[in-house]
């Protein structure tokens, strides 16, 4: 009998969401409690900002110039590498449950495998994982939990917001208290909305195996991603009007537009609501017009939705613990990406280099019984990707990485991740919207600086970027790019992040906005 | 509005392309996700694999230019639609095939360029599996 992971994954999670990592709003002890016994990794980043290429980057444990997923809309092929399938293949169960998104959710011809199965609740998986039953943020779609809610709660698909609007834009619909965008009141009972569903669907699959198997189960929440809708019951949890303002937002309008006038151009353009760039924001909103009261709301509905993931996470703790798994269980917990959450004055994401949408939570918990030298509560500060985490589970399988993984199974602490060259981190970002809108950013992160250059495209003319000192500008205020006296810095950065990324081959068809 | 367009070289003549492209009812046999297509006078209903129906208009069914033309008119969230087929002959073995999209909201251009695209691959594989593909 080996070792059995369960990789639990948010959507569009900040770093500081969690009380392991300062955060003092969301109470999240489950989480805390196995950060404790185990290894947090304070500079995890994503190798793309957005959810399809993030998540691809997961499973196969590739950069996203290899693995094709460059933007949303983009699928990831079903003939790609994936970990599940290594794993399954020496003998472990595997199951991905909750969001997989590695093909496109806006799917009205059901083209796609995923969707394919959500609609007729098949769950016999694909991509190496023998059980799939997929969810997304909302009762809309073909995944598994819309299917079973309209099965079951047909009262409740009106109950949550409708994250697209009568233009297939997303939406920007106001609600809450403050009229900020996306947020609504939810009617929908707690044990009917999706986080309490993963939860629900890991234990039924984890009950259904026996006690000497080995599995690898994915339980992937798609809180606290928007639309910031958690269930009405719950609201009273975190009371908005005593929120503190994120640090990052500069209450300043003139303070925070001068910041963000330092930075590359597209970012007063959206800001002034002159630039779409992408879509994974609502098309019509307009930065500007965020008020104070606003970020407040949005950050008490996100640390709502974290709380309610920390309570499903106990509770798949607490089956496993009835299994008598815990001691010989991997715990390894992440997001996709980051959100603004009112940083510099935004919300949502999209091509921002910045610690709001790429610093995340990284936690691995190693099984209490695998012994191995580990310290309890160990921090690592040295850069590491998401495309860690696939060899690092087949590192926690007794398997050997596949040589089509790019990354490297994570490091045990600082002084492991200095022997083994973990000195940076890059991210990516590309996109081409319908109008010909193009920007592609190129980030690397290394010894405390993240330096982010700018391709040609229809913003940006190839010569803008971002440089900034995260020990002397945590916050990312004060952009660097055009400083003589970091030139050389600069030089020596791009020509690392030159030797180090991994550009894609081709750019395929997004067959979908999202 | 946002416009797409497909093209594919098929080693058939135009007329055995236009058999299948100028019978609006056969849209089953090469386009995703149709299960039904059925036609009424200008009226074309096609019934999706997700049992959805879609409504269109049939605009121009030109045996003689080989054209057909169709305006999606609902269920699906479109403001405006135009698609073209015309199948070309062009002086070369075999013929051109041509779809072209108008559409607003311009999301839609995703799903439809995306979708038309692997249609006009299924249609030119049935055709010829010698043809070169091309968006």
């Amino acid at each position: 009998m080996g070792r059995k992971i369960l990789f639990i994954t948010t959507d569009q999670m900040r770093y500081d969401a969690i009380g392991a990592n300062g955060g003092n709003v969301a109470r999240t002890p489950n989480i805390d409690s196995f950060a404790a016994d185990g290894i947090s990794y304070d500079r995890a980043q994503p190798q793309n900002v957005v959810c399809m290429p993030s998540r691809s980057t997961m499973v196969t444990g590739q950069n996203v110039g290899t693995h094709g997923v460059w933007m949303n809309g983009v699928p990831l092929p079903v003939d790609s590498p994936s970990v599940a399938a290594v794993l399954r293949d020496s003998g472990y169960r595997t199951a991905l449950i909750g969001k997989s998104h590695f093909e496109p959710l806006l799917d009205p011809f059901l083209r796609f495998e995923e969707n394919q199965q959500g609609f007729i609740g098949a769950t016999e998986g694909h991509r190496g994982f023998d059980h799939m039953e997929l969810a997304t943020h909302g009762a809309a779609g073909f995944t598994h939990y819309s299917r079973w809610i309209r099965q079951n709660h047909p009262e409740a698909i009106g109950m949550f917001f409708q994250v697209l609007d009568g233009d297939l834009e997303v939406s920007d619909v106001p609600g809450g208290d403050s009229g900020a965008p996306q947020i609504k009141h939810n009617a929908v009972p707690r044990d009917w909305y999706h986080t309490d569903w993963v939860a629900d669907r890991t234990i039924s699959w984890l009950d259904g195996l026996n006690s000497e198997d080995d599995w690898f189960c994915w339980m992937s929440f798609p809180d606290p991603h928007h639309p910031w809708d958690p269930p009405e019951s719950e609201v009273h949890r975190v009371n908005w009007r005593e929120l503190d303002l994120p640090a990052g937002y500069p209450q300043n309008q003139a303070e925070r537009e001068a910041i963000i006038d330092a930075k590359p151009r597209h970012w007063r353009l959206w800001y002034d609501g002159k630039l779409v760039s992408n879509y994974e924001a609502p098309a019509k909103w307009v930065p500007a017009t965020l008020t104070a009261d606003q970020i407040l709301e949005v950050n008490a509905m996100a640390h709502i939705e974290n709380e309610l993931i920390d309570e499903a996470i106990g509770r798949v703790l607490a089956a496993i613990e009835a299994k008598g798994w815990s001691d010989d269980l991997d715990i390894v917990f992440t997001t996709d990406h980051g959100e603004f959450q009112g940083d510099f004055g935004f919300l949502f994401k999209g091509p921002y280099h910045v610690d709001s949408l790429m610093r995340i939570p990284l936690i691995w918990r190693p099984a209490p019984s695998a012994g191995g030298g580990i310290d309890a509560a160990a921090r690592v500060s040295k850069p590491v990707g998401l495309l860690d985490l696939a060899p690092t589970f087949c590192t926690i399988a007794g398997l050997q990485p596949p040589e089509w993984m790019e990354g490297r199974p994570l490091p045990i602490d600082d002084a492991d991740a200095t022997a083994r060259g973990f000195e940076r981190v890059t991210t990516e970002w590309d996109s081409r919207q319908p109008d010909g809108t193009e920007i592609h950013l190129r980030t690397i992160m290394r010894d405390n600086f993240v330096c982010t250059t700018y391709q040609p495209g229809t913003v940006h003319d190839g010569t803008e970027g971002e440089l900034y000192d995260l020990v002397l500008d945590p916050l990312q205020q004060i952009n660097l790019w055009d400083d003589p006296e970091r030139r050389s810095l600069r030089d020596e950065l791009l020509i690392d992040l030159a030797a180090n990324f991994v550009e894609p081959i081709e750019f395929r068809h997004a067959e979908a906005p999202v | 509005m946002a416009t797409i367009r497909s093209h594919a070289r098929v080693h058939r003549t135009a007329e055995d392309v236009w058999k299948i492209v100028g019978d609006p009812t056969r849209i089953v046999e090469w386009f995703p996700g149709v299960t039904e297509a059925t036609v009424d006078g200008n009226n074309r209903t096609l019934m999706l694999k997700a049992g959805l129906p879609v409504h269109e208009e049939i605009v121009t069914l030109d045996h003689r230019m080989r054209r057909f033309q169709y305006r999606i008119t609902g269920p699906l969230p479109i403001k405006y639609h135009l698609g073209t087929m015309d199948v070309i002959e062009d002086g070369e073995p075999g013929c051109l095939l041509m779809y072209s999209t108008e559409i607003s909201p311009d999301p839609m251009a995703f799903v439809l360029d995306g979708v038309i695209s692997e249609g006009i691959g299924n249609l030119a594989r049935m055709l010829n599996d010698h043809t070169e593909e091309q968006r």
